[in-house]
């Protein structure tokens, strides 16, 4: 959608002229920066300086062949996309050259759309590889800096108000001061609460994390917590007008755990499927019987999660980065939260998302059995629902 | 003087971001605001600032860090003065961790919040010596 072709450059090597010179025309009107060869050698004199994003290369050319050209290529850059034009004889080669590291072929005669498409394919392949590769490195250096990081999320808003205090200090009677001074305030206080979330937020963390929960173990009524939870959020929702909807079983959903872990829980995932929706938008809570296990999925209907940020959701202080205009707040921790909560009960929860079409999040927890009478399960004193 | 100096600041933190340019703007800079690095860089390219002000831990942890590395990439930002202004390596004691040299290839490191003063001090310092040179 927004990718517009941006100037990427584009290297092709292939001894046939007339090759060189439509497959140079065609990229250049789909807006690449475009650089022939005519054998393997000077292509990759060049390749090394010019550092494409992908190259297309000619398996037959006298001298250097293709296969050596893409081995070569590798020991440069293991990130250059490579394609290999081939006639219909070199068929087998081809599939060769594909084993040894080229990503496509492209058989002789060609289209100009088949050209296009080949090449706009290879290239997001690495802008994919290229975005995985980076992930990999910010979450290997997180892991290692973990403590670092932990503080410096403690510190942020901390550093915000103290550079507040500090500017209106200097500014002093400064024109536009008094004018900042009102609402500069009021920004304070909404950082030091934040301030005091985190913190409330880390604490439970680390709290699950010593075991905390297994002393606290009672039969619970899940659909009964789910009502609670909705109840609560009523306010939340109603103001983004938010539809909020429970599909529940009639009779009690019992698991065991403690009161308070799986209300934070179920808060967390309803908060955030209403946090990141549409305005208008809906929220939908069911819980399930399978087998001997409860499903319990929040659905929303709002922007989703991009595919390349999943595996990271549930890590500490991740958050999904969002275009600048509507920013949600928020710090990270209530998806970890959760997933601590519900391991601890012995159960497992996962994401599934289309970007853009929102996202539904599901806990399987096993289901509490009770051989004798029911409702032994702690009931909650306030609901009235029923 | 001569020519008014701009200065951009990539951070994510709006309440810093919005202290900060008030201060800089009282003492005569144009500011510029990028909340990540992306938006940064594309700001930089577009307006050739005098000097930015970059932060380290925006959306995407170390987004700063990829951030200067693209800038000294490029032919004509690869000059530009780069402040890092970080609370990553100032939490002191024993956690106190060196940015690692050459990957980090900023011109002044202050930890946040900055000694506003001397941030003021180092931007003139450098942006002096830019004049100079010229
Ligand atoms: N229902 C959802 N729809 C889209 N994105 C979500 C949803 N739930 C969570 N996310 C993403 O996962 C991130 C982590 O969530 P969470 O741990 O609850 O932290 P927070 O909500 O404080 O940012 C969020 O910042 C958001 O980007
Ligand atoms: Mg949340």
């Amino acid at each position: 959608m927004n990718e517009a072709p941006t100037v990427e450059p584009i290297v092709v090597i292939d001894d046939d002229y007339a090759m060189r010179f439509s497959c140079r025309k065609i990229l250049l009107k789909a807006g690449y920066i475009v650089e022939d060869f005519e054998d393997g050698a000077s292509g990759l004199e060049a390749i090394a300086a010019l550092k494409p994003s992908l190259v297309l290369v000619d398996l037959k050319m006298p001298g250097m062949s293709g296969m050596e050209v893409i081995a070569r290529l590798h020991e440069i850059d293991s990130r250059i996309i490579c394609i290999v034009i081939t006639g219909y004889a070199t068929i087998d080669t081809a599939v060769e050259a594909m084993k040894s590291g080229a990503y496509d072929f492209l058989p002789k005669p060609f289209s100009p759309d088949e050209l296009r498409i080949i090449v706009k394919r290879g290239l997001e392949r690495r802008r994919l590889a290229m975005l995985a590769h980076r992930h990999e490195l910010e979450r290997e250096l997180f892991r290692r800096r973990f403590v670092t990081f932990v503080s410096h999320q403690l510190q942020s808003p901390l550093v915000a108000v103290h550079q507040y205090l500090d500017v209106l200090k200097h500014l002093g009677d400064a024109p536009g001061a008094a004018a900042k001074r009102e609402e500069w305030l009021e920004r304070c206080l909404r950082r030091t609460e934040e301030l005091q979330t985190l913190i409330r937020d880390w604490l439970t963390l680390s709290r699950i994390e010593r075991d905390f929960l297994s002393l606290h173990r009672v039969p619970l009524d899940v659909c009964e917590i789910v009502r609670h939870v909705i109840q609560g959020v009523e306010l939340l929702a109603s103001g983004d007008e938010i539809r909020m909807e429970a599909r529940l079983p009639e009779d009690p959903c019992i698991v065991t755990g403690d009161r308070e872990c799986v209300t934070v829980l179920l808060e967390n995932l309803v908060t955030n499927a209403i946090k990141y929706n549409r305005p208008g938008g809906s929220v939908t809570v069911s819980v399930e019987r399978l087998n001997s296990e409860l499903a319990i999925a929040v659905e929303d209907t709002g922007c989703g999660i991009p595919e390349e940020s999943q595996p990271f959701l549930f890590e500490e202080f991740f958050r999904v980065k969002q275009d600048g205009a509507r920013k949600t707040s928020g710090n990270g921790l209530g998806l970890a939260i959760s997933k601590r909560i519900v391991s601890e009960m012995g159960g497992t929860i996962g994401v599934r998302s289309q970007p853009g079409a929102g996202a539904t999040f599901t806990v399987l927890l096993p289901e509490y059995h009770q051989r004798e009478a029911t409702g032994t399960y702690e009931q909650d004193e306030d609901h009235s629902d029923r | 003087m001569n020519k008014t100096k701009t200065i951009l600041i990539v951070d994510d933190d709006g309440d810093f971001v919005e202290s900060l340019s008030v201060y800089l703007e009282s003492h005569g800079f144009r500011v510029l605001v990028a909340d990540d690095g992306d938006e940064g860089l594309k700001l930089a390219r577009m307006e050739d600032p005098d000097l930015v002000i970059m932060d380290i831990v925006m959306n995407e942890r170390t987004e700063g860090f990829f951030t200067i590395r693209e800038m000294r990439r490029d032919s004509r930002l690869r000059d530009v003065p780069i402040f890092v202004l970080s609370s990553l390596y100032s939490d002191g004691g024993s956690f106190r961790i060196q940015p690692e040299a050459g990957w980090l290839a900023h011109d002044e490191f202050m930890p946040k919040p900055p000694d506003v003063a001397e941030l003021i001090r180092k931007i003139d310092e450098h942006l002096g010596t830019r004049e100079a040179s010229k």
